[in-house]
């Protein structure tokens, strides 16, 4: 009973100290340089103790308590205390900056991310106590809030907020180059782990091949890439007619494509094992046909494990396709990159959020998936 | 000597690959390629300090991540922190979800530039899958034989040291491995953040269309990543070989 205690007491004291300890706010005269730090009292005011209060409540009791009654009420002061975090720091920035010449910022600091991922982890541990669909449920919960939020205008005054007018044309353009490129190496690559696997008798040298690949770090396999591809142009000039480039989408599309290789060859060979000889053999015993066999057995028994070498191929093609603004093809990578050059945290963060979601819901989506195969076909 | 070649045969490939991709990143064979009006390749002085940076960097992140690493996944193996393990793959989830670009570009304000960055992210990358590789080789040493141990009186230290960890040592080396190349390849995304590793020649080049010095750099990327590759798949294979002559 004691250490139970002792572990929703320090559970109950981590997020307090976290907003009280670090700095919430950063205020700064213009969008390039850090700024002073602003501590939880003059950054929350008088949401700050609600705010503590309801965090405490939440995950002490998420350490504490048993059962699906207390995850649930864990959850709903988790998400509470997210909710009055937010609008919070947004009333608090809104009070910071005004009076102030329109180009100061009031960005989230340290202690505000660390609190806001701890609530959110929180969320879905406790969506999980309680039997509910983790993804689904806490996506909804905080897509809802921060809709919910931005709607009210509560958040207008962060400079993430800001950022976002700003540049929303340039976000919507570079979240669909992204997409794009890494949809497009994905299909790249499934067309090509497909094309392989009619190879029989080279089963062996595609696998080394394609592991070796994996080797090659891939700022190296893009460098090289253009390199390669301006060295063929330069020889053959003519070969620009069809469309190829040394820059661009040509070395961004090849280089992710070649890494997705492996995880999708791995899914494909674990696919086609899964079905073992003795199924088989009893299968033609009873004179099943190929096709029959394939879509009886085989399929049933591959899909999931195909589906799982894509899940980890697509999560990789949303990661890498940020290097592909490197060699010019656009995508999220481009905001990071200008923001890095500019030294602007607030683009960073704006190219780099989208990147992270989207990896996360497709991560989760195709996680679901390969849940929803297993069940429709269960061994 | 026979019974040597076959372990060290495991890393030849890799390691033979290497060398021939660091001969091709010689200053006289890039400049055959990139013979661009821009194209100044890089003397193999400047090769060799960018290649030392990037083995220090890499290094330095490769043994904090492993000794973490590892570490974390000794104690999440031990049945008192048997609670925690559900929680293992959750957070590798979300941590594979933020791409190394992301966590070098994100570390930019708060440390700066150059090193410091790089190795963030590549302890926020590196960590989590040695993790869960140590994780997944300690699970695959079988139950029969932690319990036979137990049964003629190991201690729990004991066990680790005689039966699991030689039981699990291939896992290991693959884990390791992993690692390995994850911190070369993040040392170069470095370069994007000022850290002077053979990713600068790459980034510089693509700026100012220096094909040659991006083609050296790459090439000199590849060549680090394979020779380290070869020299742990070596290790591995000598370990191997070690515990079947002591099984003999």
């Amino acid at each position: 009973m004691i250490p139970r205690l002792l572990a929703g007491l320090s559970a109950a004291t981590l997020l307090p100290a976290v907003l009280l300890l670090l700095p919430l706010l950063h205020v700064a005269p213009n969008r390039l340089v850090t700024g002073v730090p602003v501590a939880a009292t003059d950054a929350l005011e008088a949401w700050l103790w609600p705010t503590v209060a309801l965090a405490a409540i939440g995950l002490g009791l998420l350490a504490v308590g048993r059962g699906k009654a207390a995850a649930g009420i864990a959850g709903l002061a988790c998400l509470g205390a997210l909710a009055l975090l937010l609008a919070g720091l947004g009333a608090g920035a809104a009070e910071l900056i005004a009076g102030k010449p329109l180009a100061t910022r009031a960005r989230l600091a340290s202690g505000a991310w660390i609190g806001i991922t701890v609530l959110i982890g929180a969320l879905s541990l406790a969506a999980q106590r309680a039997r509910l669909p983790v993804g689904v449920t806490s996506a909804a919960a905080v897509v809802g809030l921060l809709t919910f939020l931005w709607n009210a205008g509560s958040l207008d005054a962060l400079s993430l907020a800001v950022e976002l007018r700003g540049r929303s044309d340039t976000l919507a353009t570079a979240i669909r180059d992204h997409l794009v490129l890494a949809l497009g190496a994905l299909a790249l690559a499934a067309c090509l782990t497909g094309g392989l696997a009619l190879w029989r008798r080279g089963r062996g040298a595609v696998e080394l091949t394609v592991s070796g690949l994996q080797i090659v770090p891939a700022v190296a396999l893009l460098g090289g890439l253009v390199a390669a591809l301006s060295t063929l142009l330069a020889a053959a000039p003519s070969l620009r007619g069809y469309g190829l480039s040394a820059l661009g989408s040509t070395p961004a599309l090849t280089g992710v494509a070649a890494f997705l290789l492996l995880p999708l060859w791995r899914g494909q060979q674990a696919a086609r094992r899964a079905a073992c000889p003795g199924h088989l053999d009893a299968a033609r015993a009873l004179g099943l046909t190929r096709r029959q066999i394939l879509a009886t057995i085989r399929l049933p028994l591959g899909a999931p494990l195909l589906v799982d070498g894509m899940r980890v191929a697509a999560v990789q093609a949303l990661g890498l396709a940020t290097l592909g603004a490197l060699v010019g093809a656009g995508g999220l990578g481009t905001l990071v990159f200008d923001g890095m050059a500019q030294f602007a945290p607030d683009l960073i963060l704006l190219g780099a959020l989208p990147i992270i979601v989207l990896s996360l819901a497709t991560e989760a989506a195709l996680d679901g998936l390969e849940a929803a195969l297993r069940r429709r076909w269960p061994r | 000597m026979s019974r040597i070649s076959p372990a060290l045969a495991a890393g030849l490939g890799p390691f033979l690959l290497g060398l021939a991709l660091a001969a091709a990143s010689h200053p006289t064979i890039a400049a055959l390629v990139g013979s661009g009006a821009a194209s100044r390749p890089l003397p193999v002085s400047r090769l060799a300090e960018l290649a030392l940076h990037h083995l220090t960097l890499a290094a330095a992140g490769l043994a904090v991540v492993s000794i973490l690493g590892v570490g974390l996944g000794l104690f999440a193996t031990r049945t008192r922190f048997a609670s925690f393990r559900g929680s293992i793959d959750t957070v590798v989830a979300f941590a594979q979800a933020v791409p190394p670009v992301v966590v070098v570009a994100l570390a930019l304000p708060v440390l700066g530039f150059g090193g410091p960055p790089t190795l963030l992210a590549l302890l926020a990358y590196g960590i989590m899958p040695t993790l869960r590789g140590t994780v997944g080789a300690l699970d695959s040493v079988s139950n029969e034989a932690r319990e036979s141990a137990q049964a003629i009186g190991l201690t729990p230290g004991q066990i680790l040291a005689y039966v699991e960890l030689p039981l699990a040592a291939k896992g290991l080396v693959e884990t390791l491995r992993t690692a390995l190349i994850l911190a070369v390849s993040v040392t170069a995304v470095g370069a994007l953040a000022g850290a002077s590793t053979l990713g600068t020649p790459i980034v510089a080049g693509l700026q100012n269309q220096n094909i040659a010095a991006m083609l050296q750099g790459a090439l000199a990327t590849a060549a680090l990543a394979f020779l380290g590759d070869g020299l742990l798949l070596a290790i591995g294979g000598w370990v191997q070989g070690n515990r079947q002559r002591t099984a003999d």
